[in-house]
């Protein structure tokens, strides 16, 4: 596994940070009583620091299970994955902390309580209990939800929850944010909205992120790259530059025709089921 | 107008306890069944009345719910740790579950005998009786509820930094809360039924022990008045103390609406 020639590790991270996340020939079998499946073929993909990806394909195709990779939630079967240059643990951290789908938000602590968990566990923060809340706050501000940092978190809405969800995984700090499928449960007004806010929260950060969706108009509205994914076994098919300001918005003229650029890749496969998603 | 027919439900039901009272009553008035075998609501009424007047009823009831509090504390502590290790190790969940379900099929009753061996008369075995009988279900719900946290809450917790040792705590144990709380609450019920059994047998002072007093008295209405008064302290505890937090934590946590 670790058997690349250091010196090109070495010049790799000798650009001035540039790399972030560095994937070389991951793979990924599970085991299965018949035969092992491979979920993931050799894949290899660097990401820039600062930059947003966005992986699409259709489900099942292995995006998630490569971000649960990354995430630390799965074990390599071959290859490496390096975060600024060090190979990651093979545990799960807040270095790379991944929003889920359900934003799964702790409903036995309030929304401050939530925000601030992850700096629980962070050396400068361990012992300093005002520190922790004066940045919970800070955040609970950027999402435009600091009058509600006592409510408990049923008494908020959908959209919400994901802007809570949102300040609490920006809180720890983390190198490389990963997403699991933006927003999927919201209503199409709500999720438009919380895109852009999302994006300028993106480019105030600078945050380093990599998302997963299958729908194209998603990816393009918030990828910088979209990489697109095939499965079986899941591997990349194409890579897509989307050079549009920021914000965009999703129901943008030039984001549905990114989109169908997007779409058009996974459509030149035999396979796909005709006018899933456009 | 959804409240409506809420309300309407809550008159039915107290139309039906009145209707029931009338029915007691009524039958009472027929003179099937002689008065000292089956007394009327009122009789039993004034024989309550009777032993509050002479200092015999308040005492027992605070005994026996002082007994429920100790032995209920420790029977909930020890079901909670069990239950934990049975939830985060499969072979202690294999061995201590099966045990643990087959212990249960034991009328609470049953451990009394066993206790009147060990501890003679003395309090101790009313804990004994109270523990034995609440301690399996605890910690059945208890590692029940851990197995089955949704396993998002678990892998947030892990992506957000948590280190191992402190997952119980921190996620494991809030997580499994709602079940917890429905397991405390049945044990409540259970450890209720032991100390009442416990009382009939080996005890001077309890509501069982009132209850054994009316049986060798020849007393009908005070056999059914501490029936009736043991059935309205279970209900107190169990609907509206447990009951409540247990509805309370249901809804934050998402899994009840609350309307």
């Amino acid at each position: 596994m670790d058997a690349l020639p250091v010196s090109k590790v070495a010049a790799e991270r000798s650009g001035p940070g540039l790399v972030k996340l560095q994937l070389r020939g991951v793979t990924k079998n599970f085991e299965s009583k018949a035969q092992p499946v491979q979920a993931l073929q050799a894949i290899d993909l660097q990401i820039n620091e600062g930059e947003c990806v966005v992986l699409f394909g259709p489900s099942g195709c292995g995006k998630s299970t490569l971000l649960n990779l990354i995430a630390g939630f799965e074990t390599l079967t071959a290859g490496e994955i390096r975060l600024d240059g060090q190979p990651v643990r093979n545990e799960p951290g807040s270095d790379r902390l991944m929003l889920f789908q359900e934003h799964a938000l702790f409903p036995w602590l309030n929304v401050l309580d939530n925000v601030m968990y992850g700096l629980r566990w962070q050396r400068p923060y361990r012992f300093r209990l005002r520190a922790r809340r004066r940045k919970a706050m800070d955040l609970l501000r950027m999402v435009h939800l600091e009058e509600f940092a006592r409510s408990a978190v049923h008494e908020l809405s959908g959209g919400m929850k994901q802007r809570v969800a949102l300040a609490r995984a920006l809180a720890p700090d983390p190198q490389l944010l990963l997403i699991d499928e933006p927003f999927p449960a919201l209503d199409a007004l709500v999720r438009a909205k919380l895109y852009i806010e999302l994006q300028e929260i993106l480019v105030r950060t600078r945050k380093t992120i990599l998302a997963v969706t299958h729908d194209p108009r998603e990816a393009a509205c918030l990828g910088d790259r979209v990489i697109v994914f095939t499965g079986r076994p899941g591997r990349i098919k194409a890579e897509l530059k989307v050079d549009l300001p920021r914000p965009r918005d999703i129901n943008q003229r030039e984001v549905a025709e990114h989109a169908s650029r997007i779409n058009s890749q996974l459509e030149s496969e035999h396979e796909t089921e005709p006018g899933a998603t456009t | 107008m959804k409240r409506n027919p809420e309300r309407r439900l809550k008159y039915y039901v107290l139309g039906f306890y009145l209707l029931l009272l009338a029915g007691w009553q009524l039958f009472f008035g027929l003179n099937l069944i002689p008065d000292y075998l089956f007394p009327s609501p009122a009789l039993v009424g004034e024989r309550l009345w009777d032993l509050g007047a002479d200092g015999l009823l308040w005492p027992s009831i605070e005994a026996t719910l002082t007994r429920m509090a100790i032995g209920f504390g420790i029977s909930a502590g020890i079901g909670l740790v069990v239950g934990l290790f049975m939830g985060m190790n499969r072979i202690i969940n294999g061995c201590l579950g099966s045990l643990f379900l087959g212990l249960q099929t034991l009328p609470t009753a049953a451990w009394v005998p066993i206790s009147l061996l060990l501890f003679g008369l003395s309090d101790r075995g009313v804990y004994f009786v109270i523990i034995m009988s609440s301690v399996a279900a605890i910690a059945i719900a208890t590692s029940h509820g851990i197995l089955h946290i949704p396993p998002m809450y678990l892998r947030a917790g892990r992506t957000l930094g948590t280190p191992r040792y402190a997952m119980p705590l921190r996620v494991i144990l809030p997580a499994a809360f709602p079940s917890i709380v429905t397991g405390i609450k049945l044990g409540w019920t259970l450890g209720w039924h032991g100390a009442v059994s416990a009382e009939l047998i080996k005890s001077s002072v309890g509501l069982g022990y009132l209850l054994q007093m009316g049986r060798e008295l020849n007393d009908a209405s005070q056999v059914l008045g501490i029936m009736l008064l043991t059935i309205l302290f279970g209900l107190l505890l169990d609907r509206f103390l447990f009951g409540l937090v247990e509805r309370r934590i249901r809804i934050r946590w998402g899994l009840e609406q609350n309307n």
